[in-house]
């Protein structure tokens, strides 16, 4: 497992309010449809945690995916989710 | 057993409340809601354990739970177990918010315990995600009951109903668009009716609702907050922070009377706040509406929350609840004066038992804060003193010592005194009197001008140090141990304190040492049988109590039972690393060793109680007799030469003592020089040579002794006159007692044997004696075979302890100055009673009924 911090996209159904947000400070958010993506570089505790307050605030859980695996790249910017 | 597993506000405990209330309730109940974060795996069970008395209402002989500094979790368990089993009739376990205990461990023990349910009890789990429960096992086999998500969610109708319940009119479509938007969460429709229930155009408001892309709990909590007035919008925001709210707290928080009406009526109306006692005077709100109104207060009156939260942990502290004052002190960002309390109170609370949430606060400390690390060396230092690792509580007590005299004026005494506490309980464990003394004269000395805080924390302290000093006195064997002792149980048990008064009642037995063994055994057993009450049969701090018992039965040649015992005392031990017992657990089990003939084992446990002695920081009281038993067993074994090397190197003061005097006449007769031999015990037989304890147990046993290796000198000598004299005064000095070991010990088995039976005063004590040495002593074993039978009285008692002996009846009325007759009405109410046909057949009966040694022991 690497324990860096890698870029993680959580998708919520539902948009997010500026209450509920402020539990996420350190991701963006980004309405998609009738749902909510949560952007942000998370390693493993953070990632957790992140989840544990989903849990906590009863928000509907679609989808959780890494987006990129750390490197040192040369300058590469973030691949974008589809 | 049931589990109910579903997220946040599916309506987990409504389910509950609703069953639990229906009327008809076969089974009693025992419930638990676990507190919030709850990481203290002892908590956890003394709740678990409290609920279940309170459930099984049965006039139970143990005491109520009381926490202590460490957590023996198995016996826990066992506990719990018990009083279900003991319940009569049904019970239910039913464990709520089971998500919330954060300790792996009290997890990993509660899948132990449902894993073993004794078969009346039915558990009911309610959890927001899977938890390791073990519970596959149940699920194949078919005897889990599972109610998840699905199963909980509201259906159309079901809606309609709850609607219609509320008073609310809704056409049937605006039901329908409503489950639909919910997804039947019952959160959300029971947000959705409260909202709904006093708004002018429900069909409106479902469907702005609906046309919503919000998520549902967002949406419905901000319309609940946003149609309070604006007090009471005020109160939620302001109270989020606490776990639970009282009426004068909130009035506090938010700078206005009146909350307490407010609470009630939020209650009534059923919106999210709930009462947790039947005089609803504290609430609490529903987690995810607490959760949100946090999030909401953070968002709209940020530079509020630190001063919420100081103002929070100043009514906590004031009200006694110090670990909520601590948390509020942290979460206010305040971390030197978290750690200040923290430092001021980790006492108490570890004898409160909550030493693990002790640890969850230190570890909420932010790494390498300069300033605050002595403070936390000094609750670190705690936690190891309890723990037995005296090392590292050295090592930590350095560190905040080096602080206290840098410190601010107003701090200097709370920390000397916990400082003191501390050094205190090491003293104590290292056998280190002085420094026991001093620590214990400045904590015992009252302070002026104290709060009730100091008042009760110097309580707790002073409790402490009279147990600490009784029990240094006590290995010493100075005379103020007892009284000592005694005033810190009773003082223990004025200020609530079990596990003090248990602990002070252990030493107690252990320092009983002037007394008769029977006083000894009786005030041991008490302290036993107290312990056990408490379910703590099996800790170390009862160990002292255990030896002493063991010790008594080491010298009357109760071998086995001994042995028992003193395996018991091993097993308690576990992992404390203190010299101090250990070393009397190594001499009590030499002495056994040494009783029955095996003198290689005896060395080994001699020399490791030797060695423990040497790292105690004073001279042992024992020291001399360790010693003195050390070298006897080198002669014994032809070590001689290893001896006489141990012999110079000691101080004239011990080379003086009567025990040391005796191990040279055991090393002279080795050597084949009994003239020399007698020469070495003259002085103890005449009573010039210092023994240990010169009062009547335990100081006669160096006495006979003495009086043995004369005769065996004697013996050597050709003297049997001689000879036979001194066995007779070593069995005069030993009857009161019945000392069997000194005789097993010296291996006077000739000597004793040579001895005319007629002639001896002692008949019964040397049949004894000769049963021990003979190996014939009786084991438990043989009397759990055999049938009960009814009880000899006093008078029959003492003929019966003369039937093993070869003497007559005539000569038994003799000893006994009573008439022939007497004792034929005696022995024949004792056969018949003993069921046995003849002497031999009542005495082998006795024996293994131990009536025999039951007679010993007065």
């Amino acid at each position: 497992m690497n324990p860096t911090p890698a870029r993680y996209a959580i998708r919520i159904h539902g948009h997010l309010g500026a209450t509920v947000l402020s539990a996420f400070p350190a991701l963006v958010s980004r309405r998609h449809g009738a749902d909510t993506v949560l952007t942000g570089l998370l390693d493993r505790s953070a990632l957790y945690g992140v989840l544990a307050e989903i849990e906590a605030l009863g928000l509907d859980l679609v989808e959780v995916r890494q987006l990129t695996r750390h490197r040192k790249p040369p300058g590469s910017g973030d691949r974008r989710s589809p | 057993m049931t589990i109910i597993s579903a997220p946040a506000g599916s309506g987990k405990t409504c389910l509950l409340r609703a069953w639990a209330d229906r009327p008809g309730q076969p089974h009693r109940l025992a419930v638990l809601q676990v507190q919030r974060d709850q990481h203290d795996a002892q908590q956890f069970w003394l709740a678990l354990l409290t609920a279940v008395r309170q459930a099984s209402a049965t006039a139970s002989r143990a005491e109520p739970p009381a926490a202590t500094p460490e957590f023996n979790a198995p016996a826990m368990v066992d506990r719990v177990l018990s009083e279900l089993a003991d319940a009569r009739g049904g019970i239910t376990l039913v464990i709520d918010d089971l998500h919330e205990l954060h300790s792996s461990e009290a997890l990993a023990l509660l899948t132990r315990l449902l894993a073993t349910l004794p078969p009346n009890v039915h558990a009911i789990l309610a959890t927001r995600r899977d938890l390791r429960l073990g519970l596959q096992q149940l699920r194949l086999a078919g005897e889990l009951a599972e109610i998840r998500a699905a199963a909980l969610r509201f259906s159309e109708r079901e809606t309609r109903e709850l609607l219609d319940a509320s008073g609310i009119a809704l056409s049937a479509a605006g039901a329908a668009r409503l489950h639909q938007r919910t997804e039947g969460w019952a959160a959300g429709l029971r947000l959705a009716a409260l909202s709904l229930a006093c708004h002018p155009d429900p069909e409106r408001f479902v469907a702005e609702f609906s046309g919503s892309d919000r998520t549902v709990a967002e949406y419905l909590l901000a319309e609940l907050l946003e149609r309070q007035p604006p007090d009471v919008q005020d109160l939620l925001l302001r109270t989020s922070p606490l776990d639970r709210v009282n009426g004068d707290l909130a009035d506090l928080l938010t700078g206005r009377p009146g909350s307490e009406r407010i609470l009630l009526e939020l209650e009534d109306a059923n919106a999210f706040v709930e009462s947790l006692d039947p005089e609803r005077t504290w609430f609490r709100y529903h987690h995810l509406f607490a959760d949100f109104l946090r999030l909401e207060l953070r968002r709209t009156l940020p530079e509020e929350v630190p001063a919420l939260h100081r103002r929070a942990a100043a009514w906590s502290a004031e009200h006694g609840q110090v670990v909520d004052a601590i948390r509020h002190t942290q979460a206010a960002g305040d971390w030197p004066g978290a750690a200040r309390l923290l430092a001021d109170h980790s006492f108490s609370l570890t004898l409160d038992g909550q030493a693990q949430t002790i640890r969850a606060l230190v570890r909420a400390f932010p790494q390498g804060a300069p300033a605050d690390n002595p403070e936390l060396a000094l609750v670190r230092a705690m936690s190891d003193v309890f723990q037995g690792r005296l090392d590292e509580a050295a090592a930590h007590l350095a560190v905040a010592e080096t602080y206290v005299e840098a410190a601010p004026p107003d701090r200097r005494r709370r920390l000397r005194v916990a400082v003191a506490a501390l050094q205190l309980s090491l003293a104590t464990r290292r056998g280190h009197l002085a420094g026991v003394v001093e620590q214990a004269r400045f904590l015992a000395s009252p302070l002026a001008g104290q709060s009730d805080e100091d008042i009760a924390l110097g309580n707790d302290l002073r409790a402490v140090a009279l147990y600490n000093l009784g029990t240094v006195e006590a290995y010493l064997g100075l005379a103020d141990a007892e009284r000592h002792l005694r005033e810190g149980a009773v003082l223990a048990r004025q200020i609530g304190r079990p596990y003090l008064e248990v602990r002070c009642l252990a030493q107690l037995g252990f320092a009983s040492q002037i007394l008769p063994f029977a006083t000894i055994q009786r005030r041991c057993r008490e302290a036993i049988e107290l312990a056990e009450r408490h379910g703590w049969g099996a800790e170390p701090w009862i160990a002292p109590a255990l030896i002493a018992l063991a010790g008594t039965m080491v010298w009357t040649g109760e071998f086995a039972e001994a042995e028992r015992w003193l395996q018991r005392t091993a097993r308690a031990l576990r992992a404390d690393t203190g010299a101090d017992i250990r070393l009397l657990v190594h001499m009590a089990s030499g002495m056994l060793q040494a009783g029955r003939g095996r003198h290689h084992e005896a060395l080994q446990e001699f020399g490791a109680a030797e060695y423990l002695g040497s790292q105690l920081a004073d001279s042992h009281a024992l020291a001399s007799r360790v010693t003195g038993w050390l070298l006897a067993t080198q002669a014994r074994l032809g070590m001689t030469g290893e001896a006489r090397a141990v012999l110079a190197a000691l101080d004239d003061e011990r080379a003086n003592s009567g025990e040391i005097r005796n191990a040279r006449a055991v090393i002279r007769l080795a050597e084949g020089d009994p003239a020399a031999a007698l020469g070495a015990v003259a002085d103890v037989l005449d009573g010039t040579a210092p023994v240990i304890a010169p009062r009547r147990c335990v100081g006669h046993g160096t006495v006979v002794e003495a009086h043995l290796l004369a005769g065996l000198a004697h013996r050597e000598l050709g003297d049997q006159r001689a000879a036979n004299q001194a066995a007779e005064q070593a069995l005069a000095l030993a009857e009161s007692d019945r000392l069997v070991l000194p005789f097993a010990m010296t291996g006077s088995r000739e000597l004793l044997a040579a001895l005319p039976r007629h002639q001896t005063a002692h008949a019964a004590l040397l049949a004894d004696i000769l049963d021990v040495v003979h190996g014939a002593s009786p084991t438990a074993n043989e009397q759990s075979s055999l049938p009960p039978i009814e009880r000899l009285s006093p008078g029959e008692l003492r003929v019966l302890r003369y039937l093993p002996t070869n003497l007559s009846r005539p000569e038994i009325a003799g000893e006994l100055s009573v008439s022939v007759n007497t004792v034929n009405t005696h022995i024949r109410s004792i056969y018949a009673k003993l069921q046995a046909s003849d002497r031999s057949a009542a005495v082998q009966r006795a024996r293994a009924l131990r009536l025999l040694s039951a007679s010993r022991t007065r």
